[in-house]
């Protein structure tokens, strides 16, 4: 801990510095994206009170990252939503086929992203609750149903796709919105290191996104919180 | 790339709750407009045309950029916050939401560093004395953390955490110091370790697939003597830099760092030896 003697003002002087800065900045308060936070408060007070756990909330913030971002090697070409995932009577058919899984009944929603005029950022905000789990075996996609949306949320129908990054790459997650609400969620580009299937025993992890033992968990993050960062992206450009 | 954010306040019922929530994440957007690399238009890269002149600055650039140079100093510039063209010619260069490459229209001599600033605090002007591109993400998040957890001190039990670095308020829903894990740099769904922090910051600098990407600005070459470099501090933007500065400097110099700097880490090789500080607080 802090050491006494001549060298206490030295070795303290990071940790006042970082203190008084916070506090310079903290004071000066924000002007440009005042109206941003006050309209994120009032989405954040909507989509408290339709939840049944209302302690988290989640957003996504596009370009805001510690360290270097990935190398452009292992990083995905802007993504288009491909044509495979639109919702031809085939597809449909082949999903019901595979769907094994009932109609979620999990409580929990996932908001509406707030819409924003350029040039602010993009911003989602989002709370995806104890995803159904797939028992399907084998296919390297695994469809997901995430809880349906409560009423007032509505979302633009269309297939939406988002890209989310782990150590061990990336992943593309694809979401169909039908009727307004979250249809299904599958991974339609699978770029890990490792194979996809993984994410299938994962999924019920994404809601949770940490480890069961711990509060929190600092570090890199893994195929799951990929998995739901592509959710969420995908998700924010369905408004 | 992007980071997802949460925030979680224990009393979730008290008033003004959604308000403070809403000012915490707008926090993460101002500062991501003003410090970010990948936006032609922020503040921080109209910064990186203008070399030579003394540039008026805001608040929230001014501290971070001063911040980031007092860590330089003190890391010996293992961390050093001047070296975004660098990480450009490396390829770090991809913005994220269109895929296109972002070039900066100036070419640094290769000697650039964190010397090549000069601050006028009672103007609140940053000079560039040379051209050069400033890379503030480790400090812009922190201090993005920091901002956030200053809205939400009056609730006193809450947690933040902005893609796996955490600022942890008061104690956790159970009534005790929230318990942190650190992931593991090589084994998925396993934890290094177990913390118990109340009141503190973690952050940990990890590599991407066994290659690493942070650069050591005094050599030019990545990192590769530490895997994972975790820091407990007081606040984030603090433990955010000095994990960074940790990383490069590798095992026995970062824990002489982390430990001049009165702040606690962990650090872990890539063949999985870890060095700590003397007071890292274990959960066991």
């Amino acid at each position: 801990m802090a050491q006494g003697g001549p060298n206490k003002k030295v070795t303290n002087r990071l940790v006042a510095a970082s203190c008084a800065a916070v506090l310079a900045v903290y004071t000066a308060g924000y002007a440009r994206t005042q109206s941003a936070a006050n309209r994120l408060a009032a989405q954040v007070a909507e989509r408290r009170a339709a939840v049944p756990a209302p302690q988290r909330v989640t957003i996504h913030v596009p370009e805001l990252q510690r360290t270097s971002p990935i190398p452009a090697r292992f990083l995905p070409p802007a993504a288009p939503v491909s044509d495979r995932f639109q919702n031809t009577p085939d597809r449909r058919r082949k999903e019901a086929e595979r769907a094994e899984v009932p109609p979620s009944d999990v409580p929990g929603s996932v908001a509406e992203p707030a819409s924003i005029e350029p040039p602010e950022p993009l911003i989602a905000v989002a709370q995806v609750v104890a995803p159904a789990i797939n028992q399907v075996p084998a296919p390297s996609i695994a469809p997901t149903v995430l809880p349906a949306a409560p009423a007032k949320t509505v979302w633009k129908d269309g297939t939406y796709t988002g890209w989310g990054y782990s150590r061990h790459g990336n992943i593309e997650a694809a979401v169909v919105i039908e009727g307004g609400r979250i249809a299904s969620a599958s991974i339609s580009q699978c770029r890990t290191r490792y194979s996809c299937n993984v994410i299938d025993r994962l999924i019920p992890q994404v809601a949770q996104r940490q480890s069961p033992d711990v509060d929190y968990v600092s570090g890199a993050t893994q195929s799951a919180d990929a998995f739901y960062g592509a959710v969420v992206e995908a998700l924010s450009k369905a408004k | 790339m992007g980071t997802l954010v949460t925030v979680h306040v224990v009393r979730a019922g008290e008033d003004g709750v959604d308000e403070a929530i809403g000012h915490a994440f707008g926090w993460f957007h101002e500062i991501e407009s003003i410090c970010t690399r990948f936006d032609p238009r922020s503040e921080l890269m109209q910064l990186t045309a203008q070399a030579g002149v003394p540039v008026p600055a805001s608040a929230i650039l001014y501290e971070a950029l001063q911040f980031a140079l007092m860590v330089a100093e003190e890391s010996g510039g293992a961390f050093d916050p001047t070296i975004g063209h660098r990480m450009e010619a490396c390829g770090f260069n991809r913005e994220h939401r269109t895929g296109e490459i972002v070039r900066s229209a100036i070419s640094p001599a290769d000697d650039v560093s964190y010397r090549d600033v000069r601050l006028d605090p009672d103007r609140r002007t940053i000079t560039l004395l040379r051209p050069l591109t400033l890379d503030l993400g480790a400090v812009a998040k922190g201090l993005a953390i920091d901002a956030a957890a200053r809205e939400l001190e009056s609730y006193k039990d809450f947690a933040i955490d902005a893609g796996g670095d955490l600022y942890l308020g008061g104690v956790n829903p159970q009534g005790g110091p929230w318990s942190v894990g650190i992931r593991h740099p090589r084994l998925d769904n396993e934890l290094i370790d177990t913390l118990r922090v109340s009141n503190q910051a973690v952050c940990t600098s990890g590599d991407y697939e066994r290659r690493t990407h942070i650069l050591d600005p005094r050599t030019n070459t990545t990192s590769d003597a530490v895997a994972s470099a975790t820091v407990v501090a007081s606040g984030a933007m603090l433990a955010d830099t000095l994990a960074t500065a940790a990383f490069v400097l590798g095992p026995q110099d970062g824990i002489d760092l982390l430990t001049r700097m009165s702040v606690e880490g962990l650090i872990m090789t890539p063949d999985l030896k870890r060095y700590e500080t003397r007071g890292l607080c274990r959960a066991s």
